[in-house]
């Protein structure tokens, strides 16, 4: 018998399932696939947009509480988010710098500025506000290899922000002639990485760049600087001899990568059996509890009875929720309402014609309680054990209000907290 | 103001304008063709690709069907690089409205002498596994899949070679006229932002849909088009012939495999304006409906893209009357000097893309009977190049000769995947394949097929990039097609090379191209944020309608790509985009 089974490896999957384990629980984790990190950009974002830029995230989120009534963060509470990133923070701290109560800004690979909050320290002189870029002549550098990072496009666009800005920095891009394998034309930004764990490439990496650069003071690479090794980065800044930073690219992640395998990591040092390639795909109840689940995984099915359940199964990038040619949703695995999913039709109700507006169908997920358990039509929870976290949760765009992590990490503490017993954490 | 001097000017871009151009260069005029925006931009790049055999209209319009069983011989002949020889079926489905057409299609077909093979419903569906299995019965036709852009550009290039001009965002703006006689051509390069006067004897409008406001441009009295809108839905290709339902011609009844989608098309909706095409939602709902119905799961496939096309359809009372010479049910020749009193000018409306050679060649005809003159026509005799990116034909005319010399030309960079010179050697080069491939006609190159882009790409792994690994667009190629126009949009680098038009409709290439070019130099950063934005902005349009199953999470995914990591939102203003 396990006490809780959780379903789904991204980021709220695998900060709940730690959680539980490391208070004693035994945890079975269940993921279809690798889960959402390797396809974040490695920070973790609170709230980066409520209309204008946000500096301060928490107050931010307490602000948005109370005009917000729908949003994630109103059920999840300003305490829980602070709890949950606390945590994390304290576990991934190769991995994790910042304040919660403070946003920084870093370049995106094509020169936008984006504000986060915690993030690696890879990333942290890159900072425009407060890092070694704020007073500097900026190099951006990349190698011709690599396709998803253009440093004229991001150099030209930085330089434009940083000037109506009123800085005075100048932004130069250069390239560097150097495959990451031999005789590569096309290469993957993760085997940059690979390859930047190894000492002698990345002297060569280096020594290219260095041999590149005019006056400036600090480098802003692709982040591919190492992937197991956390001090690769910082190896390269000397070698170079200038402070370096990383800019995200598309996916494959490697800052995203190096999060999950962290996570991952450390779920499994709690204790968590992790269950690679198992699809959720029915479950067994009594009364108004979850008894088991099923899932399919190597031509097999299996149940997995427990005492409680953590649903992470992502959100419409993961296929949790599908949408069908009439204009109809269901969520896949319990057949949840949706909250927002009530209509006619999908692709008129809720689909605007104006790229550029949030759209509501991405807005449409779980109406869950303070304990983040899904609510059925009377606002009762649907099962008096089933937890429903991250993406999941009804009511933000996260990727316009740039508010992924901070949800998922605050409602899987949430979860976390309701499961082992514990008061919900108050709103200060 | 630049100021040319030619015999015609064609105007409108589409297949039959290039048609035109082409038949008059072979001819041996001077020959100018406008439009007002890309190459085969309007009706004859949305459309569901289909190359007619003709048994559709073997029934109810028999001297159409045999000029498409004729013409589709000609195109394969002449064009085959743009053409995928999918063959096609008909069938009989058990609740068909009338169970006697099946009958009447085997008479039509003989007597319009379209080649037509009756198979057993079992081979059918061995040739054809997705075609829903209660077919009846099922006849084999020469239907084929053809690309309108790469058809439009082989003609294009084939004109250019025979001294024919190509402008394109060049949009008219008056046809003058003196003494009952047109004498020119007034234009806009838009691109260059640039007036244009053009001389010239005589003006052929053949811009289809917009062909009313062409003929106002000369004050003619109001040629009436009724534009009818029809819609396509595009799913991740799961057929490999062209299917067709054995009824009487109505909505839905036919889906293409083109590259790799399977389309579904299409309605009929007369509408006002060819420029403001609706895809409503109920249009969509029909179009599955009858998807479903000749390919059972039709609706789970992975629906990547919705359009509308605006069909040419022209009413004029005195078209009947006057010009029955140079007209089949499918298409008219209206001569204005008949009908309006104003020589030189001739308007072509109707038929279709399968028929456009044969359309150009009316309207030459038509324009040679009132001239005087007389020269045989050649294009169903002489092979099209196949129009390769990079081949220096895009607006590579008299007119901007000059622009591209060495000084100002910004490919000079240090490293290979920089080097043009290279791009010769690019997938879509059609001399890469050399004597292996079989030709089907002297001069001409081989049938398009599914999977050449990706044997082609296998080879070069090691030497370019793939900028979209979707379509296999390598980054010679799209640095190519940026060298001869580096005007061009991100939507017309889609048009030439299919940029950004498989499942992840961009998410992943187009930020990749706009660095491409801005590393090459071709385009400066507020031009590319300008560009992207109008890219997503219109790839919405497509997208919104039919967004369902598996491409929510994909949409889900370019958001978080573009908005989350990108921060495309908030990058600094663009530039003009056009």
């Amino acid at each position: 018998m396990t006490d809780s089974v959780v379903v789904g490896a991204g980021l709220a999957g695998l900060v709940a399932a730690t959680r539980l384990a490391h208070a004693g629980q035994s945890v079975v984790l269940l993921a279809q696939g690798l889960g959402g990190l390797p396809l974040s950009t490695g920070t973790v974002d609170i709230l980066g947009y409520a209309g204008a830029p946000v500096d301060h995230p928490l107050r931010a989120v307490a602000e948005l509480v109370r005009g917000a009534p729908d949003h994630p963060y109103a059920v999840i509470g300003p305490a829980a988010v602070t709890s949950g990133l606390d945590w994390l923070q304290a576990l991934l701290p190769e991995l994790l710098q910042g304040d919660l109560k403070t946003n920084v800004t870093l370049p995106t690979a094509l020169g936008a500025l984006r504000p986060t909050c915690l993030h690696p320290p890879s990333m942290a002189a890159g900072a425009v506000a407060t890092g070694s870029a704020a007073e500097s002549a900026i190099a951006i550098v990349g190698p011709h290899q690599l396709k998803d990072f253009g440093p004229e496009l991001c150099a030209a666009n930085l330089a434009r922000l940083l000037a109506a800005a009123g800085r005075e920095t100048s932004v130069t891009a250069y390239r560097i002639d150097l495959p990451a394998r031999p005789g590569e034309t096309d290469s993957s930004p993760l085997t940059y990485a690979r390859r930047l764990d190894q000492a002698d490439y990345r002297q060569r990496f280096a020594q290219l760049v260095a041999e590149r650069l005019g006056g400036e003071t600090v480098v802003g690479l692709p982040a591919v600087l190492g992937l197991a090794d956390p001090a690769a980065w910082e190896d390269l800044g000397q070698l170079i001899g200038r402070p370096v930073f990383e800019i995200g690219l598309a996916p494959p992640s490697v800052p995203g990568l190096r999060l999950h395998n962290a996570l991952t990591a450390a779920a499994r040092q709690a204790g968590v059996r992790i269950v690679l390639g198992a699809q959720a795909t029915g479950f067994r109840t009594r009364g108004d509890r979850l008894v088991s689940l099923r899932s399919h995984q190597a031509g097999a099915g299996r149940d997995w009875p427990g005492d409680h359940f953590v649903y992470a199964g992502g959100g419409w990038e993961s296929g949790a929720f599908r949408l069908d040619s009439h204009g109809h949703m269901v969520e896949t695995v319990f057949g949840l309402p949706l909250r927002g999913g009530d209509v006619a039709d999908a692709n008129i109700d809720l689909l605007g014609p104006d790229y550029w507006q949030d759209q509501e169908l991405f807005k449409v997920g779980l109406e869950v309680d303070r304990t983040m358990r899904p609510l059925g039509p009377s606002k009762q929870p649907v099962f008096s054990n089933l937890h429903a976290v991250g993406s999941l949760l009804a009511g933000a765009v996260r990727w316009s209000e740039l508010s992924g992590e901070g949800i998922a990490v605050g409602s899987a503490q949430a979860a976390a907290a309701a499961i082992l017993g514990l008061e919900p954490e108050k709103g200060k | 103001m630049r100021r040319l001097s030619v015999d015609v000017v064609v105007i409108g871009g589409g297949t039959t304008g290039v048609g035109v151009v082409r038949d008059l260069a072979l001819r041996g005029y001077r020959a100018a063709l406008l439009d007002r925006a890309d190459l085969a931009q309007g009706t004859s790049g949305r459309f569901h690709g289909l190359l007619h055999s003709g048994g559709r209209y073997v029934v109810t319009d028999s001297l159409s069907a045999t000029e498409c069983a004729q013409e589709n011989v000609i195109l394969r002949r002449i064009q085959a690089p743009a053409i995928e020889e999918t063959g096609g079926l008909f069938v009989t489905l058990p609740d068909d409205p009338d169970p006697t057409w099946a009958d009447q299609f085997v008479a039509g077909a003989a007597r319009s002498q379209v080649p037509l093979r009756e198979i057993d419903p079992a081979q059918a569906l061995k040739l054809e596994p997705r075609l829903n299995p209660a077919v009846e019965r099922a006849f084999l036709v020469e239907d084929a899949a053809v690309d309108g852009w790469r058809l439009a550009w082989g003609c294009a290039q084939s004109a250019r070679e025979h001294g024919a001009q190509i402008l394109t965002y060049t949009a008219a703006t008056a046809i003058l006229r003196r003494d009952g006689r047109v004498t020119g051509v007034r234009a806009l390069d838009r691109k260059a932002d640039q007036r244009l006067e053009i001389e010239c004897g005589f003006v052929l409008n053949c811009a289809g849909p917009w062909a009313g406001r062409v003929a106002a441009l000369a004050e003619c009295r109001p040629v009436a088009v009724v534009p009818g809108r029809g819609i396509m839905i595009a799913v991740n290709r799961f057929t490999r012939l062209c299917l067709n339902r054995c009824v009487k011609p109505a909505d839905g009844d036919l889906i293409v495999p083109a590259h790799g989608v399977s389309i579904i098309g299409t309605t009929d909706v007369k509408v006002d304006d060819p420029d403001r095409l609706d895809i409503p939602r109920a249009e969509v709902q029909q179009m599955f409906d009858a998807a479903e119905k000749l390919t059972p799961g039709f609706r789970r496939a992975r629906p990547l893209h919705a359009w509308a096309g605006a069909r040419p359809l022209i009413k004029d009372d005195r078209v009947q009357a006057t010009d029955t010479r140079h007209m089949s049910r499918g298409m008219a020749v209206i001569d204005h000097a008949d009908r309006d009193g104003l020589a030189g000018l001739l308007t072509i409306g109707g038929g279709k893309l399968t028929t456009y050679r044969l359309m150009a060649e009316h309207i030459v005809d038509a324009m040679e009977a009132q001239s005087g003159d007389h020269h045989p026509c050649r294009t169903a005799d002489e092979p099209c190049p196949d129009p390769v990116p990079g081949a220096r034909w895009r607006l590579a005319g008299p007119l901007t000769a000059g622009a591209t010399d060495s000084d100002s030309d910004p490919f000079h960079s240090d490293h290979p995947l920089l080097d043009l010179d290279q791009a010769d050697r690019s997938p879509l080069d059609p001399d890469r394949d050399g004597p292996d491939l079989d030709s089907p006609a002297a001069g001409s190159r081989s049938f398009a097929s599914l999977h050449q882009r990706l044997r082609q790409g296998e080879d070069d792994r090691f030497q370019d990039q793939l900028i979209c690994e979707c379509e296999l667009v390598s980054r010679r190629q799209l640095l190519a097609a940026l060298r001869d126009d580096p005007q061009a949009s991100l939507d017309d680098l889609r048009r030439q090379l299919r940029l950004g038009m498989g499942p992840c409709q961009g998410g992943f290439c187009a930020p990749r191209a706009v660095a491409a070019a801005c590393q090459a130099g071709v385009i400066e950063a507020q031009r590319a944020n300008g560009l992207l934005r109008l890219f997503l902005t219109n790839r919405w349009y497509g997208l919104r309608p039919i967004l369902h199953g598996q491409q929510v999470a994909q949409a889900a995914l370019d958001n978080w790509i573009w908005q989350g990591t990108l921060n495309v939102a908030h990058l600094p203003e663009g530039g003009e985009a056009l």
